[in-house]
């Protein structure tokens, strides 16, 4: 039915800034470690900003080429929150 | 009247997005791409789709469906919750293109909108519609995302710009205009027409007409008297030429909230809590339309099948959360109670233009307007709901916001919530 897993856990995130370009390409987050494994995310989906009460939040929808993860940075603490993981499938070349 | 088909320039541009919410999740999350998905307010076992991917509905998902009817044709089927942020970011994204061509854009909902290119001539240099259709289409996925696709469709006016736009999707451009108009209508029935449902169907055929061919060649006479007995009729014989009638603004006439319940009951410790927070959110759509009401009007369906309502208009135009759960309990008060309750509403009407700057000379009702103004101060900074009655706790907890279908005026409040 809905196979997104929930984990609302801070993590570590490196994140790229670049000097211009379109709004969907000027921060992209690079990569995040989560539970000890370094995962390398290679498409930025979909960011979109929103609030919680008068906190500016920035939603970042991201791929590693199979799963899919939601990531939001929180403007005024400056935190990074894999809020959520949606799991997707390898496919063989055969 | 005797009118042809409009010989003008077609100057209406309707865009419209591909199954927008699904669209919009598939954007979000690549491994969901060409899968069928769906997209509801609250998963539950009886929960239906209010928006279906295009590989949804190639397999036969309508929207309106339940769940577990769907899971019957797709049983793997995703369905995910609604995110209003995501869409509301879309939305925003879509206006500000649509805003780039001309001053004149209108939103219809949050997935369609038109540009009136009325006026802008000049500026274009004689630079073709579709042109700028294919222009529009490229940004959106460039400034949305690369999954995002949508129609555009060209005409003399806001309904056969509507029309073109739904000929051939998805990822559909089309100009109607005198030229083709009659092909349009040719290969197409009268309830593919916008605004041509059922009802009006069997009204149309009791008059003879069973084509939108016919309905076209219908006079405006045997439109206004025979089939809609009114002036509608005359819009129509209009409106299926290519002249403008839709271009008009609405006034807001009622605000309102209705809970289909989560747990059917007839007991008031689960019915007033959801019923209060109901009366709080349609408090806060009142006030933010900047309107007091005179009229409150609740209502409620029964597991008997039974619908059940009572209206009260008041001398004095309210507003404070207090007043409007005071009013509307005492006639909800008035309902069977032995009856089991499955959905329930209110909507306060008559409203007018609101007086709360104006001071009373009463000092208690200036205490209410205050408290009222406060918290909604309070929840206006922290998000919407931090503070709210503490019999409506439950209700937080139960009653979801909705995404809006007709309009967008809720959607800035809606996104406030906590």
């Amino acid at each position: 039915m809905d196979p997104t897993h929930y984990m609302n856990e801070r993590v570590d995130v490196v994140a790229l800034y670049r000097k211009s370009g379109d709004i969907t390409t000027l921060c992209f987050p690079y990569k995040m470690k989560y539970k000890n494994q370094e995962i390398i995310f290679t498409e930025l989906c979909l960011r979109h900003p929103t609030s919680k009460g008068h906190r500016m939040i920035h939603v970042f929808d991201v791929s590693d080429g199979v799963n899919d993860y939601r990531l939001e940075f929180d403007a005024e603490g400056l935190t990074w929150t894999l809020v959520a993981l949606l799991e997707g499938h390898y496919e063989s070349r055969d | 009247m005797n009118l042809e088909i409009s010989k003008e320039e077609a100057q209406i541009m309707h865009i419209d997005l591909n199954s927008a919410y699904a669209t919009a999740e598939q954007q979000a999350h690549k491994s969901l791409r060409g899968k069928p998905i769906g997209v509801t307010n609250r998963i539950s076992k009886h929960c239906c789709v209010i928006a279906a991917s295009y590989e949804a509905k190639a397999l036969g998902v309508k929207v309106g469906m339940r769940l577990d009817e769907v899971q019957q044709i797709i049983p793997d089927f995703i369905m995910l919750e609604t995110d209003p942020p995501k869409y509301h970011h879309v939305y925003q994204s879509l206006c500000r293109i649509m805003k780039d061509y001309s001053p004149d854009v209108t939103m219809k909902s949050i997935d369609e909108g038109v540009i009136d290119f009325h006026g802008t001539k000049e500026f274009y240099k004689g630079r073709p519609l579709t042109d700028i259709g294919l222009e529009i289409k490229e940004r959106v996925r460039k400034e949305i995302g690369s999954h995002m696709r949508i129609n555009v469709g060209i005409g003399t006016n806001r309904f056969l710009a509507k029309e073109a736009a739904g000929w051939h999707k998805p990822d559909g451009l089309d100009l109607i205009d005198y030229r083709n108009i009659k092909k349009y209508y040719r290969e197409h029935k009268l309830t593919d027409l916008t605004g041509i449902a059922s009802h009006f169907e069997a009204r149309l055929n009791a008059a003879g007409i069973f084509t939108p061919i016919e309905f076209l060649n219908a006079s405006s006479d045997t439109l206004r008297r025979l089939v809609f007995r009114s002036v509608i009729g005359e819009d129509w014989y209009q409106r299926l030429r290519g002249y403008e009638v839709d271009n008009v603004i609405t006034k807001l006439g009622n605000v309102g909230r209705q809970f289909v319940l989560d747990v059917r009951s007839a007991d008031d410790n689960v019915i007033l809590p959801r019923f209060q927070y109901l009366c709080e959110t349609t408090g806060k759509k009142l006030r933010y339309n900047n309107v007091d009401a005179r009229g409150v009007y609740v209502w409620a369906m029964f597991q008997t099948g039974d619908h059940w309502y009572v209206r009260k208009m008041h001398k004095q135009a309210f507003f404070t959360d207090r007043d409007i759960y005071a009013k509307a309990l005492y006639l909800f008060n008035q309902r069977p109670k032995h009856l089991i309750i499955t959905a329930m509403g209110i909507t306060l009407y008559k409203l007018e233009p609101s007086t709360r700057s104006q001071q009373s000379i009463f000092d208690e009702v200036n205490k209410q307007e205050w408290l009222t103004t406060a918290i909604d101060e309070i929840n206006e900074r922290y998000g919407n709901f931090i503070l709210f009655s503490a019999n409506a706790l439950e209700g937080k907890h139960k009653v979801k916001q909705k995404i809006p279908f007709g309009g967008t005026k809720y959607f800035e409040l809606l996104l406030k919530r906590a």
